[in-house]
C-alpha cells in the first residue's frame, strides 16, 4: 500500500470514530437539560399521565444506553427521529433544509477564495498601494460582524435601492434566476469576512514563500515573475490556505446560523435556532448532529486535498 | 541560545511605541485603553438613562442632545450603546480570560509532560474543536437556557481548545529549550521548571491569541443575543440592541449602525493589538 | 579570451560594505576559485554577478560578462542571461529544489525558459542530463520529487539544471559544503569530469582549501570584501605573498601541528560598517607599516598578484606615498 493510500484509508477510518463520539456528546447534550425537558416542552400542559405518556413515546424512561443505541440504530436507517412539536419526519424537514445550508456556505468559500486568493497573491508582492488597501480590507472585513454588514447590505440594496429582496428563498432546481436573487445578499455577507481571512492567510503564506531558498534558484535559473510567484510560489504557499479553508468552513457553518436567521432562509441553522427557543430537543439533536457531521466530512475533504496537494506526505508531518 | 540571541535581549528599545511592540500594539492599546475607558464609565458617560423613554421622539434621528438618536421605544440610543457596550465587553473579556485561566494549566501540563497525559488531555479538547464555534456556544446554551452569564462560559468554551493548544505548542517548543533541560539537569523540580522557565516564556503567544479571540468573542456575544439565546431584556447587549435596530431598519438606520460600529471599532482595536503584540510575544508564530 | 571581468565592483548593503573595489578577470575554459572565510564577500560577489542581489544592495562598477556590462542591463535582459549564459549552483541543494515539482520537470523548466523547445524534447534533454550526471535510472526517476533523493544526489540534480543549456559561465557557490565528505570527493570528481567534457568557464566559491586544490586552476583571495591575492593554485599553496593568505594557510591542520595550538592570526575579522581605512587586514597584520591605510594596489608579484605594501616589489612606491602625505 503506498504512503498516498494509507494517508486516505487512515484519514477516513479516523472519521468514523469521530462521529460516533460526536453523536455521544450530541445525545448527552440533551440529556444535561436541567429539569425535565418533557415538562419544559408541555408547559401548562404537563399533567403526571401527560408527561408519562410523552415519557413513554419518546423513549425517555428507557435506560441511557439504550436510548442511545436505539437513536444510532435509527440514524442508520435514515431515521432521525420526529419533530416533537409538529410530528414531521426530522430525516424529512433536515432533507429540505441542508442543501439551502450547504448552497449558501459554499457559495460563501467559493467566492471567498476566487477573491481572496488573487488579492492575497497581488498583496504580497505588488506595490504599495495594493498592500495598504489589503491591508484595511483585512482589518476591516475580519471585524465587522457577519450579521451586521448583512443589515448594512439589507438596507443599502433591498431598503433604499430595492434591487435585492431582503428575505425569501427559491430552490436552486426551481428557478436559478430567483435563487440567485434571493442568495446574493447573504452569500455576500458571509463572503466578505471570509475572503479578508482567506486573503490574510494567502499573503501571509505567499510573502513566507517567496523569502524561501528555492525561490532565488529559480531566479537563477532565469525564470520570469510570472511564472515563479503563479507556478511556483502559490503551489507551495497554497497548502496553509486550504488548511485554513477547512478550518473556516467551520466558521461559515456558524456563520450561517445566523445569516439564515438574518435573511429568513429556509436552512438546518435556523432551523436549530427556532427549535432551541421552543425547547424542541429532538430536532436540536437531530440538527446540531448533522451539522456537526457535515463539518467533519468537510474537514475531511479538505485533509485528502492537502495530501494531494503535499508530496511529502508521511515524510513530514505539516 | 547563542551569544548572539543573549546580546540581542538586553537592546532595549527606547522609545514608548517600540516598548510596546510597535506602532500597530501602540494604537491598539491606546484605543482599546479607550474603549475599555469609556465602557467602565458608561454610567458617567451616558447622557441619559439607557431605559428612559421619551415617547414624543420614538424612532427620530440624531441631533446634538441625542448622538446616536433614538430606538423604537424613544430610547437615547448612545447611552444604549454605551451601556450594552459594558455588558458585551464584560461578556467577551471575561470569556476569554476564563479560557485562559483554565487553558493555561491544561496546555501547559501536556505539553511538558508529553506522552499519555497530553494525549488524554488532548482527545476531548479536540472534540470540542471538531465543532464549529458559534454551534457549540448554541448547543450549551440550548441545555441551560439563555442568559449572559451562560453566554460567558459558552464563548469561554468555545475557546478554551484554542487556547489550550496554543499553549501547548509554545510549552513544547520552550521545553525543548536547553535551559529547560539545564534547569533539569540541575535537580530542579517539575513545578519549579514549569512555574518559572516554561510559563514565563510559553506565556506570549497566549497573550497574542487571547487578544485577537477577545474581539472575536464581542462578535460571538453579539451573534448569540441577536439569536436570542444571549442577554436577555432588560439587561443591554450590543446584539439585542442590533436585532431591534433590524426591526426598524429603514425608518431609523441609525439604531442598527451605532451598536454595529462599536463593535467594529473594537474588534479592530483587539486585532491591532494582537497582531502588535506579535512580533514581541510571538516570534515562533505559534499563534497562527 | 575573457568570460568574465569584474572592475572595480563594490556591494553596500545599507552602511555595510560587503565588498569593495574587486577587480579581476576569468578566461575562458579556466576555473576559478574565490577563497575567503565566512563574511568575506565572496557570495556577495556572486550574487552580484547573477543579479540577485535584493533591491536595498547598491552595486558599483562594472561587470563584464562576454564584454557587455551587465550593470547596464535591465532585469529582463538579465533574467534572459540567468540559467541560460550564466548559472549557479547553490550550497544547499535541498533548499534549492522546490519540493512541489518533480527533479526532472525542473530541469525540463529550466531548457524551455531558454529555448524553444517542446514539452517532449525537453524532457528528453532532462533525462539525458540525469544520465550524465550521474543519476541512475533516469527515465523513471525524472518524475520523482526532490525528498527522493540523497543530498549528494539532489547536488548532481542542481549541476545538472545549471548545465542544462551549456552556460558560457558557471558559478558555483561552495557546491559540497552541505554533503559528507566522501560525497563531496564523489561531487567533486563528477565536476571534474563535466569539467573535462564541456570545457565550462567555472567561478568556484569555497571556504575549503582541499576542494580549491582539487579543481581549481587559479585562486583569488577574499578578507572583508577586499580581494587581497591571486594566484594560480599551485603557486598560492607553496608560496603565498600576502600575510592574509599565509595566516589562512599556516592554520590549516596538518601533521606539522602534532603538536601545539594552531596559530592564528590575533584579532577579528572587521566591522564592515566601518572598517579600517586602507587595507582591511592592517588592525591584525605583523607587517603592518604606515602606509597601510592607503589601499594597496593588486600588484603582480611574480606569477600573483598581491595587493601588500610589505612585498619588494611594492615597498619602494608604498615608503614614497606614505613620505607624500606626510
Amino acid at each position: 500500500m503506498s504512503v498516498r493510500t494509507r494517508y486516505v484509508a487512515t484519514r477516513v477510518a479516523l472519521t468514523v470514530p469521530t462521529l460516533l463520539a460526536m453523536s455521544l456528546f450530541v445525545f448527552l447534550l440533551i440529556r444535561l437539560v436541567p429539569g425535565d425537558p418533557v415538562r419544559t416542552m408541555l408547559g401548562f400542559r404537563a399533567t403526571p399521565e401527560n408527561v408519562r405518556t410523552i415519557r413513554h413515546e419518546l423513549g425517555l424512561d428507557r435506560p441511557l444506553v439504550s436510548q442511545y443505541f436505539s437513536w444510532l440504530g435509527g440514524i442508520f436507517r435514515g431515521d432521525l427521529g420526529q419533530d416533537y412539536i409538529s410530528h414531521e419526519s426530522l430525516t424529512q424537514l433536515l432533507r429540505e433544509r441542508i442543501p439551502v445550508t450547504l448552497e449558501l456556505t459554499i457559495a460563501s468559500m467559493a467566492l471567498a477564495l476566487l477573491v481572496g486568493v488573487p488579492l492575497g497573491v497581488i498583496a504580497s508582492s505588488g506595490r504599495r498601494l495594493g498592500k495598504a488597501t489589503a491591508s484595511i480590507f483585512t482589518i476591516a472585513g475580519i471585524s465587522i460582524p457577519d450579521f451586521w454588514l448583512g443589515t448594512i447590505l439589507i438596507l443599502v440594496f433591498a431598503a433604499k435601492l430595492g434591487w435585492l429582496p431582503p428575505t425569501g428563498y427559491v430552490p436552486l432546481s426551481e428557478d436559478p434566476l430567483q435563487n440567485l436573487r434571493y442568495m446574493t445578499l447573504p452569500v455576500l455577507t458571509l463572503a466578505t469576512g471570509e475572503a479578508a481571512y482567506i486573503l490574510r492567510t494567502t499573503r501571509a503564506s505567499m510573502q513566507e514563500t517567496l523569502e524561501r531558498p528555492f525561490v532565488t534558484f529559480l531566479r537563477a535559473k532565469g525564470l520570469r515573475r510570472h511564472a515563479i510567484v503563479y507556478k511556483h510560489a502559490l503551489r507551495t504557499a497554497s497548502l496553509p490556505i486550504v488548511t485554513v479553508a477547512g478550518i473556516q468552513f467551520g466558521v461559515l457553518l456558524g456563520g450561517a446560523i445566523v445569516v439564515e436567521t438574518l435573511f429568513g432562509l429556509p436552512g438546518v441553522g435556523k432551523l436549530v435556532v427556532t427549535a432551541i427557543n421552543q425547547r424542541n430537543y429532538t430536532v436540536v439533536q437531530g440538527s446540531v448532529l448533522v451539522i456537526a457531521a457535515l463539518f467533519i466530512v468537510v474537514n475531511l475533504v479538505t485533509d485528502l486535498f492537502y495530501g494531494l496537494l503535499n508530496p511529502r506526505l508521511g515524510e513530514e508531518r505539516a | 541560545m547563542t551569544a548572539a540571541t543573549v546580546a540581542l535581549r538586553h537592546v532595549r528599545p527606547r522609545t514608548i511605541t517600540a516598548r510596546l511592540g510597535g506602532r500597530q500594539a501602540a494604537a491598539g492599546i491606546g484605543i482599546l485603553t479607550l474603549l475599555v475607558l469609556v465602557a467602565l464609565l458608561a454610567p458617567v458617560l451616558a447622557p441619559h438613562s439607557p431605559d428612559a423613554i421619551d415617547a414624543d421622539h420614538i424612532l427620530a434621528g440624531p441631533s446634538w442632545s441625542h448622538p446616536f438618536g433614538f430606538d423604537a421605544l424613544g430610547r437615547d440610543v448612545l447611552s444604549r450603546v454605551l451601556f450594552a457596550y459594558r455588558a458585551s465587553l464584560g461578556v467577551s473579556i471575561g470569556a476569554v480570560a476564563l479560557a485562559l485561566v483554565l487553558g493555561l494549566p491544561i496546555g501547559v501540563i501536556a505539553g511538558y509532560f508529553g506522552g499519555v497525559v497530553d494525549n488524554l488531555l488532548m482527545r476531548p479538547i479536540d472534540l470540542l474543536l471538531a465543532l464549529p464555534a458559534l454551534l457549540l456556544a448554541i448547543s450549551l446554551i440550548s441545555i441551560t437556557g439563555p442568559g449572559e452569564l451562560v453566554a460567558l462560559f459558552a464563548i469561554a468554551t468555545i475557546y478554551l481548545p484554542i487556547l489550550a493548544r496554543v499553549v501547548r505548542s509554545s510549552v513544547l517548543a520552550v521545553s525543548r529549550e536547553l535551559y529547560v533541560e539545564g534547569a533539569r539537569a540541575r535537580g530542579v523540580s517539575h513545578a519549579r521548571t514549569i512555574w518559572s522557565h516554561v510559563v514565563p516564556n510559553a506565556l506570549g503567544p497566549a497573550v497574542v491569541q487571547a487578544s485577537v479571540l477577545a474581539g472575536f468573542a464581542l462578535q460571538i456575544e453579539a451573534a448569540l443575543s441577536f439569536l436570542g439565546l444571549g442577554a436577555q431584556p432588560p439587561t443591554p447587549s450590543l446584539g439585542l440592541m442590533l436585532a431591534d435596530g433590524y426591526q426598524v431598519l429603514q425608518q431609523a438606520p441609525w439604531a442598527d449602525i451605532f451598536p454595529g460600529l462599536a463593535i467594529a471599532v473594537t474588534v479592530v482595536a483587539f486585532n491591532l493589538v494582537g497582531d502588535g503584540l506579535r512580533a514581541k510575544l510571538d516570534p515562533r508564530g505559534i499563534s497562527g | 579570451m575573457t568570460v568574465l571581468r569584474l572592475d572595480h565592483v563594490s556591494v553596500l548593503y545599507g552602511r555595510v560594505s560587503a565588498v569593495s573595489d574587486v577587480s579581476l578577470a576569468v578566461d575562458e575554459g579556466e576555473i576559478f576559485a574565490l577563497v575567503g572565510e565566512s563574511g568575506c564577500g565572496k557570495t556577495t560577489l556572486a550574487m552580484a554577478v547573477m543579479g540577485l542581489l535584493p533591491r536595498s544592495a547598491a552595486v558599483a562598477g562594472t561587470i563584464e560578462f562576454l564584454g557587455r556590462d551587465l550593470t547596464a542591463l535591465g532585469e529582463d535582459e538579465r533574467a534572459a542571461l540567468r540559467g541560460d549564459r550564466i548559472s549557479m549552483v547553490f550550497q544547499d541543494p535541498a533548499s534549492a529544489l522546490d519540493p512541489a515539482f518533480s527533479v526532472g520537470e525542473q530541469i525540463a523548466e529550466t531548457i524551455r525558459a531558454h529555448k524553444p523547445v517542446g514539452l517532449r524534447e525537453a524532457k528528453t534533454r532532462a533525462i539525458r542530463l540525469l544520465e550524465e550526471v550521474g543519476i541512475p535510472d533516469a527515465s523513471r526517476r525524472y518524475r520523482d520529487p526532490p525528498h527522493r533523493f540523497s543530498g549528494g544526489m539532489q547536488q548532481r540534480v542542481v549541476i545538472a539544471t545549471a548545465l542544462a543549456n551549456e552556460p558560457a559561465l558557471l558559478i558555483a557557490d561552495e557546491p559540497t559544503a552541505a554533503l559528507d565528505v566522501t560525497i563531496q570527493a564523489q561531487i567533486l570528481g563528477l565536476m571534474r569530469e563535466l569539467r573535462r567534457r564541456h570545457r565550462t568557464t567555472s567561478l568556484l566559491i569555497a571556504h575549503d582549501f582541499g576542494v580549491v586544490a582539487q579543481l581549481c586552476d587559479r585562486a583569488g583571495v577574499l578578507y572583508a570584501g577586499q580581494l587581497v591575492e591571486v594566484a594560480p593554485v599551485a603557486a598560492l599553496f607553496s608560496e603565498s605573498r600576502h600575510p592574509y593568505t599565509a595566516a589562512l594557510l599556516g592554520a590549516l591542520p596538518s601533521a606539522e601541528h602534532a603538536r601545539g595550538a594552531l596559530p592564528a592570526a590575533p584579532g577579528q575579522v572587521p566591522d564592515l560598517v566601518s572598517p579600517p581605512p586602507g587595507c582591511r587586514f592592517q588592525p591584525r597584520c605583523p607587517l603592518r607599516r604606515a602606509e597601510c591605510d592607503l589601499v594597496p594596489p593588486l600588484a603582480p608579484v611574480g606569477d600573483h598578484l598581491t595587493a601588500c605594501w610589505a612585498t619588494p616589489e611594492t615597498q619602494a612606491l608604498g615608503r614614497e606615498l606614505a613620505e607624500a602625505r606626510a
